[in-house]
């Protein structure tokens, strides 16, 4: 075996290893049930993508004319954003794995030339940074072969194309890596890709959400079809590598293989290409940037020491800990980013029920209005669960490896999980408060709509927050490099589940209830005492399950961060 | 001042600690010496509160710390043998936190922080944010920080692992000051030169059991190498 391939295999052994090792710990019962869990969601997610891709599919393959066109312009995009995702993907992967993993120095420190570590990391890196995007868009691959009844060279074709697309993008992202170290440290640049990817994100999506794509299937502005269509028509550039994708899966559906293998060709050629002038960037420069990184200080501000005053009146551990938390939050930059899309969210949110057609609905509009508030509730509340999932879910393995030092204080388990639950609970009730009631104006509902609102989100609020901190704590990731992705973790899989749950019960219990007192003030008609009685129950028991949620999850996470160690 | 009663720690079936009985009355700098993997930092864990022992009782200043652990706490200064800290506050941001956790009084606070931050030589450093700090000085700002609420036993593990020489000879001093002001010490180290300059008296533990303690020549006694180095000694009790 050639002495390249020799050491890039030995320096990839400790990461084979570390799938190996854990089928042998003793904790590979409880690894393989967790495993078992996270793999089935995984499973039922893909699925769920399949399911929902063959029947649009179908569906478009259903419209004359002008189905075909439709798919294969979808297919195109699919690539294509397949293809910025991956090379965004890998952009921060590659800077992770070539500049600021923890083992580097280790691995530097040993007789092995710079270009075959660089081999061994992109190779890792290629792996980590595209497994997920190409194994979630196979399914709509899959039912794009089966709705054209594509024999088996569609599939090894499509899955071989995708490859060498991730190849490309991961090749690509590394050159570019490898070049910006070498002027910007690479733990600044790591904040500055994260702020401006996030923020060039977020305009291209507000930009979208404000074109309002709603209209293209309103009827009034049906004239301007024959546009769309030379649109839709239009090919993408021949020196795209998606478009190279794009063809050779375009050419295996119709059959003709020749054709296919040739645009497949390109794409591989084109690896090769890629990976070659990898090599020779990184022989040049790659340790170079390396070096530069380890000696390059990271600070941007000087920071002037100040008390927040109105923590004043805190007890000495709250005080402690709401400063920290704070401090730390804002200082990491990271959280901008994820504040900005946050941000977003928000507007979107409640821009789309500034522009919902109403008026033109066949239902009256004031059940309808009522209706949508309804559900509304149960939609913020979700949106609610998802922005908890990243921060209330990761509060407790934020502290990483500094755990030492809240085991070792003078202060009860329970008493930081209550001032963390306090720190998070403030803002995430006022940002859904803000949600369900900016958006019942909007909807112009009833007043017991807004009021019935107003109290279930603040009933409900607080247990998701405690379902987050409390499995966050049950299930912490003190070792993670970066805690904000522990929502990803089994752990993070149960928050979601019974949070979801806790929601379709509390909507469950009020819906009835609801209606009937809606449909009897519409009616202007009073209600018997069984209604009444099944209000009063039903309300009792949303009250009693938001007790429940709150006090049940901070016990359980008590539990299980006793027994954890720093 | 600090007693440990048939402390015992399994994991599993793996038992870390077997049956330690010590008592270190006040004042005294006991060292805890042994080979890797002996026990020292499982006992130095249970004994700063992060740990629980599976039998025997620990006692600090006459409270038990399975009882009444915050109390037992308050009377502790526990430093880690590795570093780890907010790194996005600054020292004296680390050290005000640490003063909120332990209620130490906010008028005084000023004073002692300075004061600490000039025996240790973080003035300098102490806007900075943990962050850019060395390894030595984290270690040098934790000991600032388990010193600021006053203490009346410091648990130290491996005090002197990442120190410059200057900071070594002055936390050696500052340790037989604190000792002779009345505050308990109980470190564990590897460098047996620091245990034998600075400790009243040793402990061995090997395999999780205590094999032998008292002073550094009672310890020689015990073998028949009373002129040779103290590495010697070590190694002939311990293998």
């Amino acid at each position: 075996m050639p002495e390249f391939i020799k050491d890039v295999l030995i320096l990839l052994r400790p990461r084979f290893l570390s799938f190996k090792n854990p089928l042998l710990s003793a904790n590979s019962k409880k690894d393989f049930s967790r495993n078992l869990v996270m793999g089935a969601a995984g499973l039922f997610f893909w699925i769920g993508i399949f399911i929902i891709s063959y029947r649009t599919l179908k569906y478009f393959r259903r419209i004359e004319g002008l189905g075909d066109i439709l798919i294969f312009k979808l297919l195109s995009m699919l690539v294509l954003t397949s293809f910025s995702l991956l090379i965004f993907s890998s952009i921060l992967t590659s800077l992770s794995k070539l500049y600021l993993s923890r083992d580097l120095e280790l691995v530097h420190s040993m007789p092995v030339s710079g270009n075959r570590i660089f081999a061994a990391r992109w190779i890792e890196s290629t792996a980590d940074s595209s497994w997920m995007v190409i194994i979630y868009i196979l399914p709509v691959f899959v039912a794009l072969g089966i709705i054209n009844k594509a024999g088996f060279f569609f599939y090894l074709n499509t899955a071989l194309v995708l490859l060498s697309l991730s190849f490309i993008s991961s090749g690509i992202s590394s050159v570019l890596v490898m070049a910006t170290v070498f002027i910007i440290p690479a733990g600044r640049m790591k904040s500055i890709l994260l702020f401006f990817g996030f923020t060039l994100f977020l305009t291209l999506f507000l930009v979208f959400r404000l074109l309002k794509p709603e209209q293209l299937v309103d009827p009034d502005v049906f004239s301007t079809v024959v546009v769309y269509l030379d649109t839709l028509k239009a090919p993408s550039s021949p020196l795209l590598p998606s478009t190279w994708a794009y063809d050779s899966i375009n050419e295996s559906l119709s059959g003709s293989m020749q054709s296919s293998l040739f645009h497949s060709a390109i794409s591989w050629s084109f690896v090769a290409v890629i990976l070659f002038i990898n090599i020779l960037i990184a022989d040049m420069i790659y340790f170079k940037g390396f070096s530069k990184t380890q000696t390059a200080s990271s600070r941007v501000f000087k920071y002037k020491y100040s008390d927040f005053p109105f923590t004043g009146l805190l007890p000495g551990a709250s005080r402690a800990f709401v400063v920290k938390e704070i401090k730390t939050f804002f200082r990491d930059q990271a959280q901008w980013s994820q504040l900005l899309l946050i941000g977003a969210l928000v507007i979107i949110y409640i821009y789309n029920f500034s522009v919902l057609p109403l008026e033109k609905a066949p239902i009256k509009t004031i059940y309808l209005q009522n209706l949508l508030s309804f559900l509304n509730m149960g939609l913020c509340l979700f949106v609610l669960t998802a922005i908890a999932g990243r921060f209330a879910y990761p509060a407790v393995s934020s502290e990483r490896e500094a755990f030492w030092l809240v085991k070792a204080s003078p202060v009860k388990i329970r008493t930081i999980l209550w001032i963390k639950f306090f720190i998070y609970l403030f803002p995430l009730l006022i940002l859904s408060e803000i949600l369900i009631v900016a958006t019942n104006i909007i909807l112009k509902v009833e007043a017991f709509m807004m009021v019935l609102s107003f109290i279930t989100v603040f009933l409900v609020v607080p247990g998701i927050v405690s379902i987050g901190i409390g499995f966050g704590a049950a299930y912490p990731d003190f070792k993670s490099e970066n805690p904000a992705q522990s929502v990803t973790s089994f752990g993070g899989l149960m928050f979601m589940m019974l949070c979801a749950g806790y929601i379709m019960a509390v909507i469950v219990l009020e819906a009835g209830p609801v209606y009937s007192i809606f449909m009897a003030a519409l009616h202007e008609r009073s209600m018997t005492i069984l209604q009444w009685i099944w209000i009063v129950v039903s309300f009792s028991m949303v009250v009693v399950i938001g007790m429940f949620a709150i006090f049940f999850p901070m016990r359980f996470g008590e539990k299980g961060l006793s027994k954890v160690l720093p | 001042m600090i007693l440990l009663e048939n402390v015992t720690k399994k994991y599993g079936d793996y038992t870390a600690v077997s049956n330690l009985n010590l008592e270190i009355p006040r004042g005294e700098i006991f060292g805890f010496i042994g080979p890797n993997g002996a026990g020292k930092t499982t006992t130095i864990k249970m004994m700063g509160g992060i740990m629980d022992p599976t039998s025997g009782s620990i006692r600090i200043g006459g409270v038990n710390i399975k009882d009444e652990p915050e109390k037992a706490k308050r009377k502790i200064g526990f430093i880690p043998d590795r570093p780890y800290l907010y790194e996005k506050l600054t020292g004296r941001e680390f050290l005000k936190f640490i003063a909120n956790l332990y209620e130490v009084d906010d008028k005084l606070f000023t004073e002692k922080a300075e004061k600490q931050l000039a025996m240790f030589s973080l003035l300098d450093w102490s806007d900075e944010l943990i962050e850019s700090y060395s390894h030595g000085m984290k270690q040098r700002l934790i000991m600032a920080a388990a010193l600021l609420h006053d203490p009346e036993a410091i648990i130290v593990d491996e005090p002197m692992v990442g120190l410059d020489p200057v900071a070594v000879k002055m936390v050696k001093v500052l340790f037989k000051q604190l000792a002779e002001n009345g505050m308990t010490i109980f470190m564990s180290t590897h460098t047996l030169k620091v245990a034998e300059d600075v400790c009243d008296r040793i402990g061995i533990i090997n395999k999780g059991i205590l094999i032998a303690s008292g002073t550094p020549s009672e310890l020689r006694g015990k073998t028949d190498l009373v002129d040779a180095d103290f590495e010697d000694v070590f190694i002939k009790l311990t293998t």
